[in-house]
């Protein structure tokens, strides 16, 4: 990745023929209209990405990208704009550390944060702090995002899932859904080398002014509505496997034709993009829970000012959707996969319902191992404490958490993926500990048979079992 | 009376495009709530009409009649509307490369009652909790698959043996349902892309088993010659929706290369040439990332010393196959990658199809911009749509290479080409193309001059 140390955009001449390219589509609708401007997306490719020495487009250019993306007249064009917006980011990102991309031998100098200001943004500066500027540029559907139009994007996607009618989603969704991943993939370029810089020098300012902070501190984002449209929008695309399941699209020995009117690129599209969507659902709520936790450790430093305001963390506001609205916890605990704050998220929740005191932040590092997952096994040692637990929690809820609990626990003991980062995790993964935890699975199961002589174990509660089991005969 | 139809049915055209064109882009909450009442209303509204058109039909036979002439004049003008824009089609790329599916192997497999992992576990006190038989053991192991534990299962033991291996292979080329497909393609793909030899996998599919595959969804290897007739009632929509493990799974396979290689260098080859045909077909833009992400790592499977030669026979290959329209320009661009292997492909592909379209008249670099030059545009029969394939074609080839600027003979004919191209063809020229080609060649030119 390389940088221009003087980030000069492409010259005045260039600039004025590759818009001509799709200027002259403007009025017309039709094919032609899409030619032009997938030729003008190639022309900015062609100028800014392929060359070794290729310039950042204008803002002008990268204007007319992101618009060709929220318009989506057709699938070609927004999958086209996608890609371009994305290599762009990476080719030419926002922010930046400066010492990013130098050997460890020069980096004993403290990294700079280097925020390129003049660079395109696809959020409003401020993110809607003044009204009339946001009418002046967020009315005409081509400019820039402010936090209400991203909290409408969210309504809209989640709009969509509530009906759960995938037969008819069009391109005009499936453009949202683009959008919407756009729109992650950015925060989370914005974020990340705040994020790696903060940890060095613990300067609060710099999160403070990272666009989710400023677009999640927006008055006019109703937050708590946002993360339930998220988690709405996860559950719902989920339920994508199972409306593509049922032979209805293309079935196997069929005799029935799908119909003609269901487009098939659309279907086609569908799964990959609905999936790819939800990792961006994820990604989100992680980064906003990750934000959550330095912003609470500038807190406790007392970086933080009163303009930073308050803001429920992001696990409590999930914990509290997940209680009142059960009906989603298997959905949600089946889709979010992301180990370290899955784990979190059902320690926390069993621990709300279980009398153990133990008022834990994440940063009193308590040597008491009751906020791990073995410390949640060993509550069912006792058939008491077993009972206790099965009247507060609910059989099927209970074996849930324990065999989501345990898979992320499994997945953080055989990491594929170092980077994910589990040094922070207070989980012992060792080998050790999985043979004690698939041990402690197994007997809490049958401590709850024992208590509930008929308990049915749920297919997902057996899979564990079946793991466990497997994992310990071929460990000892 | 067909005054009155004619006033009708010109509403109907005017008013339907704009309705659907006018779509609002940023929706606020009002309009979704107004947008809400407005579908139900329209429900209510309809449901009346259509117990009104009941009685209608009952009591007057004429309003009927008017009707089923009114929907015959629509029906021919939606016909003739489809005519004329059936002549801009030729304007447009697009292959079907997807035919008639096969029908696919049967999905049952009766080895996988017995395989080692459930055998082991039924002697295991616990299965009193479980009550496994071998009998669902299949349904059990779908489970497993579909909810990732079998993917643990495989990292913590560090061995898959053989027949979960081509169990799994199966479902993820022919299981109709998306989680197992889905969850059997992302079993293998992170086996395959595990970095270190952390999983001892039995059991690895050859290329036939994978070309097998292709056959099966209807890819049909020979689309230049002529196509087999679609069948009514068949699997013709396109291809199916495992097509997507099939293309992650090749992508996946190419970086265990250096461990044990499943495809030889010229399977390879056509595997690009697979791909670059599966960019030309329109049922497949969704997926347009999945395949330039497969592109790429083909691309990068080849060793050094094999790239160059298979680089020109991937070239020639699609040259062959690839009709000579907006189709090969499709083909050329889709290889879009910014990598100099992705760079070098592109031109020699590019470079095959000016030959082909040449019909071999010419044998080097010089030969081809020489007719290309002598061609005179001037000329009224002189085929301008050719001619705007040709100047694309010769855009793509030396523009991405490094010919230009090492070869000052070969640079000089490019912008005299360019040059006959952007000068002689006036802009009061009516021809098709005519505009396309001018455009085109004077902003290359200007793209070369300001170098």
């Amino acid at each position: 990745m390389e940088i221009p140390s003087s980030r000069r955009t492409i010259g005045g001449g260039i600039e004025e023929n590759i818009l001509a390219i799709l200027d002259a589509s403007e009025a017309r609708d039709s094919q032609d209209a899409i030619d032009d401007s997938i030729a003008f997306l190639d022309a900015v490719r062609a100028a800014s990405i392929v060359p070794e020495s290729g310039r950042p487009p204008t803002n002008k250019m990268w204007e007319a990208v992101f618009q060709i993306l929220r318009v989506g007249k057709s699938l070609e064009l927004i999958m086209a704009s996608f890609q371009l917006l994305n290599e762009l980011d990476k080719r030419y990102p926002r922010v930046y550390s400066s010492n990013s991309n130098k050997s460890k031998s020069s980096s004993n100098a403290p990294p700079e944060l280097v925020v390129v200001k003049e660079a395109w943004s696809p959020f409003f500066p401020g993110l809607g702090t003044s009204i009339s500027e946001r009418e002046a540029a967020g009315k005409n559907s081509g400019g820039p995002l402010d936090s209400s139009s991203f909290q409408l994007l969210i309504q809209d996607l989640a709009e969509v899932n509530r009906k759960a009618n995938f037969q008819t989603l069009d391109t005009k969704s499936l453009g949202s859904m683009l959008l919407f991943q756009y729109l992650v993939n950015f925060l989370e370029g914005d974020i990340l080398p705040r994020n790696s810089v903060h940890e060095e020098t613990l300067n609060w300012t710099f999160l403070r002014e990272s666009l989710l902070n400023m677009l999640l501190g927006s008055r006019k984002l109703n937050y708590k509505g946002l993360v339930r449209d998220c988690l709405a929008i996860m559950c719902g695309l989920s339920q994508i496997q199972s409306a593509f399941s049922n032979n209805k699209i293309y079935p196997e020995n069929s005799v029935a034709k799908p119909p003609d009117n269901c487009d098939t690129a659309v279907a086609i599209a569908l799964p990959e993009i609905g999936k790819k969507t939800c990792i961006a659902m994820q990604k989100l709520l992680i980064l906003i829970m990750e934000l959550d936790i330095s912003k609470k450790k500038a807190e406790m430093q007392g970086y933080t000012t009163r303009a930073d305001g308050v803001r429920t963390p992001l696990v409590e506001v999930i914990l509290d959707e997940l209680t009142y609205n059960s009906e989603i916890l298997s959905p949600f605990l089946q889709v979010f996969n992301e180990p370290k704050w899955k784990l979190e998220i059902i320690l926390q929740y069993f621990w709300k319902y279980t009398a153990k005191p133990s008022i834990r932040t994440r940063r009193s590092n308590g040597s008491s191992d009751d906020a791990t997952f073995s410390g949640a096994l060993k509550c069912f040692s006792s058939s008491t404490s077993t009972k206790g637990i099965i009247k507060k929690i609910g059989i099927e809820v209970i074996q849930l958490l324990l065999a989501h609990g345990f898979k992320a626990h499994l997945f953080l003991s055989t990491e594929q993926c170092p980077a994910l980062g589990i040094s922070d995790c207070k989980e012992d993964v060792s080998g050790n500990s999985l043979v004690e935890v698939c041990k402690n699975m197994i007997s809490a199961f049958h401590s709850m048979r024992r208590v509930d002589e008929h308990m049915e174990v749920l297919s997902f509660g057996k899979e564990a079992l079946f793991t466990a089991a497997t994992i310990l005969s071929t460990k000892s | 009376m067909d005054g009155a139809l004619d006033f009708e049915y010109e509403d109907a055209l005017l008013s339907s495009p704009v309705v659907t064109k006018k779509r609002k882009k940023v929706i606020g909450l009002d309009d979704l709530l107004s947008d809400f009442y407005k579908e139900k209303s329209k429900l209510v509204e309809k449901e009346s009409k259509q117990a009104k058109a009941q009685k209608n039909y009952n009591s007057d036979e004429d309003v009927n009649t008017k009707e089923a002439s009114l929907t015959e004049v629509i029906d021919q003008c939606q016909n003739q509307m489809k005519e004329i824009s059936g002549d801009e089609d030729m304007s447009m790329w697009g292959m079907r490369v997807f035919g008639n599916q096969k029908v696919p192997p049967p999905l049952d497999f009766p080895e996988l009652g017995s395989c080692a992992l459930l055998q082991s576990f039924m002697q295991n006190e616990l299965n009193s909790l479980l009550e496994l038989t071998s009998e669902r053991g299949d349904t059990f192991l779908e489970g497993l698959l579909a909810n990732g534990w079998l993917l643990k299962l495989a990292f913590t033991c560090g061995h898959v043996e053989k027949s979960i291996a081509m169990w799994a292979f199966n479902l993820m080329l022919y299981s109709s349902k998306e989680e197992l497909r889905t969850s059997a393609g992302d079993f293998w793909c992170t086996i395959l892309s595990s970095e270190d030899e952390l999983v001892q996998i039995d059991w690895l599919p050859s290329y036939s088993e994978l070309k097998g595959a292709l056959e099966i969804y209807g890819f049909q290897f020979n689309f230049s010659s002529k196509r087999e007739p679609l069948l009514p009632g068949s699997n013709c929509g396109g291809p199916p929706q495992n097509i997507r493990a099939w293309i992650r799974f090749i992508a996946a396979s190419c970086h265990v290369r250096d461990k044990q290689s499943i495809f030889s260098t010229s399977e390879a080859e056509e595997l690009v040439e697979v791909i670059v045909c599966l960019f030309l077909d329109h049922q497949l833009h969704g997926l347009v990332l999945l395949l330039y992400e497969c592109l790429q790592s083909l691309i990068s499977y080849f060793t050094d010393k094999e790239w160059k030669t298979s680089c020109n026979e991937i070239g020639k290959s699609l040259a062959c196959r690839v009709p000579r329209d907006l189709n090969c320009l499709r083909a050329v661009e889709c290889i879009s990658g910014i990598t100099t292997r992705s760079k070098q492909l592109k031109s020699a592909v590019a470079y095959q199809f000016l030959l082909v379209c040449f019909h071999d008249k010419a044998t080097d670099e010089e030969g081809i911009l020489q007719l290309l030059i002598s061609i005179n545009v001037k000329d009224k029969s002189c085929d301008l749509f050719k001619m705007y394939i040709y100047l694309v074609l010769a855009e793509n080839w030396l523009l991405v290479s490094q010919m230009l600027e090492n070869k000052p003979v070969i640079n000089e004919m490019w912008c005299l080409y360019l040059r006959n191209c952007s000068c002689q063809i006036a802009s009061t020229d009516l021809r098709s193309f005519a505009s396309k080609v001018r455009n085109k060649a004077s902003y290359l030119l200007q793209g070369t001059v300001n170098k």
